[in-house]
């Protein structure tokens, strides 16, 4: 593989994204969003008497999980189609560059574009939030690095997803849908199968199903991340927190597996013009 | 060069190119002709190791490459599509610039190419504002990054007028050596020298070689339009069915008579005979592309 090709295509799509105003109004709202956790303290979490710092740094692990993951699933859910649609990815193809190079590389280039726009929310608020004495660097650092990495996880389940969906409206109602569960239905779901079938559900299968959502696993390594005896917010609040290397290694794995399923079928399909 | 072995290509129950064998041979030019839907897209594509063929095999200098051999052709290889949508907020000189950088070409060789397809002073403007020959033009420019010895331009004169299509070819020029493949409607005899035709028709390929092979291949005859003078076309008419033809037509007051080639000489010095009742005649060669895409 060409580390210079993957890079220049990265570049390509790193402008291209940020030329696109639809991640810096995302990026904007996020940015809001953020400040008014920031400046109201414990008041979006609706929990009084906690210890502001837990209930601001909860809070943002919350609007990372809602905002992050929607900014990176629609990111990502055209990036592959739209490019076959202009006929930019058959001439590119066209080049001596390999599917794989293109592949990784257009991921990069989005990733890049991604960080750039979170860190441009999570910096001011960081700014706001030291000012303020409410944090400590340390857990706030270990909060955007988070960030990074779930948006890392889900801008690859959305590559995948726009590979599978061939079209790029199909895509971007595919990752929506994707966005739906793993922020809502699928802890629904879980309390739902506590309730339904009470005191029937081993710990540990409980415990395990967590890992099935890459939110939720977020969620139990930020908690652990920033050290906060924060307040149970979802469902990862009501079971025992599993060791953050185990917890690591799962969200890695969501990032991974995703971009490595992508990756196969990308050059599988574009070999067999089977890509839309 | 490249050769493709029966190669047929199929998306589900389509057949978009049947069997056939076409081989690229160094240094010359080939047209493939076709009308829309004949499968000239396809083969372009599994010519340049986009497209996997559903059957046959693609051999470069007698090989079957594999990813590394491709990635050698594809470094000299110049691909102009069809239809391509550039990024339209890039300006033309990033745009190249970029696609410099995929084939590890200098991206000082830019300015000069935009010069050479005259959007030097387009060349800082945003790919938006470019016309629709403008764009066709820089996406000539892509092919011809790094110089490549092999270009395989997909319909490059669609939609031009003859004076643009013979101005793209002035453009294109003519390097020694290089290897040109391209696809089109019709043959632009007037624009550019070409050394193979390959006729497709429905997928299948109808004739591949050189103009003067494919007409003897095919027999096809010389048309003649015969104006008579006034008051002779009853005797004209008269002797023109004495002489060897293939067909005589009277319409409109004068005379198309197809003319078969083995008679032209003989034909032709009859005629010559006939000359005072004759005030005018012209000769018409029909595209020996066009009688093999019409004989189905």
């Amino acid at each position: 593989m060409q580390i210079d090709v993957t890079w220049a295509i990265a570049r390509k799509e790193l402008g291209d994204r940020l030329h696109n105003r639809w991640i810096w109004t995302v990026g904007a709202l996020l940015l809001a969003c953020a400040l008014a956790v920031a400046f109201l303290g414990a008041a979006p979490a609706g929990v009084t008497g906690l210890p502001r710092r837990g209930a601001v740094m909860a809070s943002l692990l919350n609007l990372c999980v809602y905002l992050v993951t929607l900014l990176a699933l629609v990111l990502g859910a055209g990036a592959v189609v739209d490019e076959k649609r202009r006929g930019t990815l058959d001439l590119i193809l066209a080049y001596p560059v390999s599917p794989r190079e293109y592949f990784l590389g257009t991921f990069a280039g989005h990733f890049l574009a991604l960080a750039i726009a979170l860190l441009s929310c999570f910096i001011p608020t960081g700014v706001v939030l030291g000012l303020a004495g409410v944090i400590e660097v340390g857990e706030y650092l270990s909060l955007v690095l988070l960030a990074l990495v779930l948006g890392g996880v889900f801008l690859a389940v959305s590559f995948l997803v726009s590979i599978l969906s061939r079209e790029r409206g199909r895509g971007v109602a595919a990752s929506v849908f994707v966005w739906v569960v793993a922020v809502f239905v699928f802890d629904l779901a879980l309390v739902g199968s506590l309730l339904a079938f009470p005191g029937r559900i081993p710990q540990t299968a409980f415990s395990a199903a967590l890992l099935l959502n890459p939110a939720d696993v977020f969620r139990l390594l930020g908690f652990q991340a920033v050290g906060s005896a924060a307040s149970p917010l979802g469902l990862a609040g009501v079971v025992p927190p599993f060791p953050a290397p185990v917890l690591a290694v799962a969200l890695l794995l969501w990032a991974a597996l995703p971009l490595l399923a992508g990756q196969i079928l990308f050059e599988r399909r574009t070999a067999t013009d089977r890509l839309i | 060069m490249i050769r493709l072995e029966q190669v047929s290509k199929s998306f589900g129950a389509l057949t978009a190119v049947a069997p056939l064998d076409v081989d690229v041979r160094l240094g010359e030019t080939l047209a493939v002709i076709g009308r829309n839907g004949s499968g000239k897209t396809s083969l372009l594509r599994m010519l340049v190791g986009l497209s996997r063929p559903t059957s046959g095999r693609v051999l470069l200098d007698g090989q079957v490459p594999g990813a590394r051999e491709w990635r050698r052709l594809r470094a000299g290889l110049g691909y102009m599509p069809e239809r391509i949508d550039f990024h339209e907020h890039l300006s033309g000189q990033k745009t190249l610039t970029f696609f410099a950088r995929l084939r590890g070409v200098d991206p000082q060789a830019v300015e000069p190419l935009l010069e050479s397809v005259g959007l030097s002073a387009a060349g800082g403007k945003k790919v938006g504002t470019y016309s629709k020959g403008m764009r066709q033009r820089l996406n000539l420019a892509q092919a011809l990054l790094g110089d490549p010895p092999l270009l395989v331009l997909d319909e490059p004169v669609e939609g031009l007028d003859p004076q643009g299509v013979r101005r793209f070819f002035d453009l294109l020029g003519h390097v020694e050596g290089r290897t040109v493949v391209f696809t089109s409607h019709r043959l632009p005899r007037m624009a550019v020298r070409v050394d193979r035709i390959c006729v497709l028709s429905g997928g299948r390929l109808k004739g591949l070689g050189s103009e003067d092979e494919l007409r003897q291949r095919v027999e096809l005859p010389t048309r003649v339009v015969i104006y008579p003078a006034q008051g002779f076309a009853p005797r004209l008419h008269e002797a023109l069915a004495r002489l060897s033809s293939v067909a005589l037509v009277s319409e409109n007051g004068r005379f198309v008579v197809d003319v078969a080639q083995t008679n032209k000489l003989s034909f032709f010095t009859a005629i010559g005979e006939l000359s005072g009742s004759i005030t005018d005649l012209r000769v018409e060669e029909t595209p020996v592309e066009e009688a093999l895409l019409d004989a189905d």
